[in-house]
């Protein structure tokens, strides 16, 4: 209603005032130029063609669109004024070429940007509503078609135009369409997703990531031309204010898929290689309803960390936005995952008391008896401060040979309290292995770059790997036993003293974290694991048979 | 066929149907459109706003359940989690990553084990216990906080106007 009675008014107004300069100059020509020198009457002549504008709009939209539903059309609103604002501020560039011909021109690309927002609100719809027509995909390809000549036009216009006449506002028009038919690019792959999609019967899983694969694609183009058009124009004119906002969203939106790309990209890989497949008796226990979908699980369920169980479709989905459990959050990509226990500490012959929830559960569960020093996944630095200092003295009896088999085994104990210390101890002596490897690599690396040291690399090795094992072990009676064969072999590579090397390693930081998810890392670890594997056997031998 | 939004939300409008829990009416506006849905939501015994219906509207986003729906009163609603528009402001309707009070863990945030249902419930118990810490409506919190005679009377008029009443 309020529409018709402002497209009368400026109906009247205009013929009102094209009958007035009419009348006074009786002719074609005269009373043009009388028109045009007139303000007033420019005035109403411009209120006039922003009706129309306005009326063209509403027509191709009834025929592209339809009515518009009532979030599009906030939509629209809410980007139009944002916009108008920018167009604004992009006048006050070019304030030089200032005349109707300038404003006609970004009147149509604010036109033609309308219609591309509505064109993508509409593409977006199309996965939430049941049934899609024919009228439907006629509308939209039809449009799209339209859309992309328009901007290829201009974005050909302009360059001609910046090729001959040198640098104008067609740079600003040059950069705005080839925005807009990027935008057409990616309304146009969403729909032909989700035109197949909406053929397929059974859901189409991999939809999301390409769209997800897309939209970074997309955003990233986007960030370039961004990028490239800041830059020129700070070289010819100054800071495009107005091209800001819609490039600090782009970034952002760039950031967010890359995000998103990577963290999900990771915790599905989590997802397909560690964890299991749900097995049926799970699957009915745990009421066999995948709570993302609530349809029934029969195939394809995946159980997480946490023991929750879901569809892997399903997860996948959910992976690309949080990777957090559904129903408890756990954090998949820092929950430890199932392959952390079999290169971590697991190798210790004490662990099998723990069994009950050695498959899942953190690697280390809380040691209740000794103080627990704060090592989950990765050894800390401690242990290699430590070796800077001379080594704590233990309290150890004179000789063990003096003692009687009953005093060594009181001293053994078999109470749940002795065993979590020796596990414990196990577990400090994995650490610094893992330690040890590191200042391996640094001594390495320090020793490649003297060529002539070459030689006493193997030995040091040797050394360094059983001097950590007497010193950490000691406390463990089972173990002190090994001391006077361990020992000599220590004293007899007395080449070069452990002490200063250390303490050289020391002084350099650690450029390499011990990771033991990275695969080189494990393997170093397992060869370690081993060889403290071999020497636990020989001593447990001995001990067996001193006993 | 259609998207996993529509399948879950065909499936919980009939777990709905087939279950209601007690004083919530909830289902779409209209059978063409499963995205646009409407509850009633009756003012929870015992509390200022008992007696009430409270007609709401919830839309549900494409990527649902991934993402949260949104929820808006209808009708006139004083309340402190409730915006002067109707919007609703609870922790479980705001997706992990976006906090618009900055007070949130992410614990408590929408996830696509959340349901209609749930979402209806702990509108409830919104309703009968508001949290003043929030403040989407700070009018109402600070009334909730300091005149609650002041905010169960104007709790009563609103009941009023939703049954159709006089105010008293």
């Amino acid at each position: 209603m309020k529409a018709l009675l402002a497209t009368v008014i400026s109906l009247g107004l205009t013929t009102v005032v094209i009958g007035n300069a009419y009348y006074q100059k009786k002719q074609f020509y005269p009373s043009i130029v009388y028109l045009t020198n007139s303000n007033p009457s420019m005035a109403v002549m411009y209120l006039q063609a922003f009706i129309l504008v306005l009326l063209v709009g509403k027509l191709l939209r009834k025929i592209f669109f339809g009515q518009l539903r009532p979030a599009e059309f906030e939509h629209l609103i809410e980007r139009s004024w944002y916009a108008i604002t920018e167009t604004c501020l992009a006048f006050t560039v070019f304030r030089d070429d200032f005349n109707p011909k300038f404003i006609a021109l970004f009147t149509l690309l604010l036109f033609l940007k309308a219609f591309h927002w509505l064109a993508e609100d509409r593409v977006d719809y199309m996965e939430r509503s049941p049934v899609i027509g024919l009228l439907f995909h006629v509308r939209i390809l039809t449009l799209l078609m339209l859309l992309a000549h328009a901007d290829s036009y201009f974005i050909h216009h302009a360059y001609q135009f910046t090729a001959s006449k040198g640098p104008s506002v067609q740079l600003v028009f040059g950069f705005e369409y080839s925005i807009l038919i990027i935008m057409i690019v990616n309304i146009l792959i969403k729909y032909v997703l989700h035109a197949i999609d909406s053929r397929w019967e059974a859901p189409w899983e991999s939809k999301a990531a390409v769209l997800l694969y897309t939209e970074l694609a997309i955003n990233f183009l986007k960030v370039l031309l961004y990028i490239g058009f800041v830059a020129v124009m700070v070289r010819i004119y100054t800071l495009p204010l107005f091209a800001f906002r819609p490039m600090y969203e782009t970034m952002r939106s760039f950031k967010k898929a890359y995000n998103d790309v990577v963290l999900s990209r990771r915790a599905i890989r989590n997802m397909n290689t560690l964890y299991p497949d749900a097995t049926p008796a799970e699957l009915a226990a745990a009421d066999n309803e995948c709570i993302i979908c609530r349809e029934e699980m029969h195939t394809g369920a995946k159980k997480l960390p946490c023991n929750h169980i879901f569809h892997a479709a399903c997860l996948r989905l959910w992976f690309q936005r949080q990777q957090t459990c559904p129903t408890c959050r756990l954090n998949v990509l820092r929950a430890p995952a199932p392959e952390a226990g079999a290169a971590g500490p697991a190798p210790a012959p004490g662990v099998g008391g723990h069994a009950p929830h050695a498959p899942h559960a953190a690697p280390t569960p809380p040691p209740p008896g000794p103080p627990p020093p704060p090592f989950p996944n990765m050894p800390p630095p401690p242990p290699m401060m430590a070796w800077g200092m001379p080594p704590p003295p233990p309290p150890r009896p004179a000789s063990l040979a003096s003692l009687t088999t009953a005093e060594l085994q009181r001293m053994e104990g078999n109470e749940r309290r002795n065993i979590e210390a020796r596990l414990q101890l196990l577990r400090e002596i994995q650490s610094m292995l893992d330690a040890s490897v590191l200042l391996m690599q640094q001594y390495s690396t320090v020793v490649a770059n003297l060529p002539q040291n070459n030689a006493t690399v193997s030995t040091q090795t040797e050394t360094r790997i059983e001097e950590v094992n007497t010193t950490s072990t000691l406390p463990t009676t089972s173990q002190v036993k090994t001391e006077p064969d361990v020992v000599p072999t220590t004293s007899s590579y007395k080449q070069p003293s452990p002490i200063p090397s250390t303490s050289k390693s020391n002084d350099t930081p650690s450029p390499v974290q011990p990771d033991t998810t990275t695969p080189i890392d494990t393997n170093r670890d397992k060869t370690d694991v081993d060889a403290a594997d071999e020497l636990r056997r020989r001593r447990l031998q001995k001990f067996a048979m001193d006993k | 066929m259609a998207g996993s939004a529509l399948r879950r939300l065909m499936a919980e409008y009939k777990q709905l149907t087939l279950n209601p829990p007690e004083g919530i009416i909830a289902g779409p506006i209209n059978e063409e459109n499963f995205f646009e849905w409407e509850a009633l939501i009756t003012g929870p015994e015992g509390t200022c706003f008992e007696g009430g219906i409270f007609p709401a509207k919830l839309v549900f986003p494409p990527d649902y359940p991934l993402s949260p729906p949104k929820m808006q009163f209808i009708c006139e609603m004083f309340h402190p989690n409730i915006y002067s528009d109707g919007r609703v402001c609870i922790s479980i309707l705001h997706a992990p990553g976006d906090d618009p009070m900055g007070y949130e863990s992410s614990a408590e945030r929408w996830s696509p084990v959340q349901s209609v249902e749930k979402i209806l419930l702990s509108v409830v118990s919104m309703l009968a216990e508001p949290n003043d810490e929030s403040g989407a409506n700070v009018d109402a919190a600070k009334m909730w906080r300091e005149d609650r005679d002041q905010f169960n009377k104007i709790a009563e008029r609103l009941v009023r106007k939703t049954l159709g009443l006089p105010p008293p």
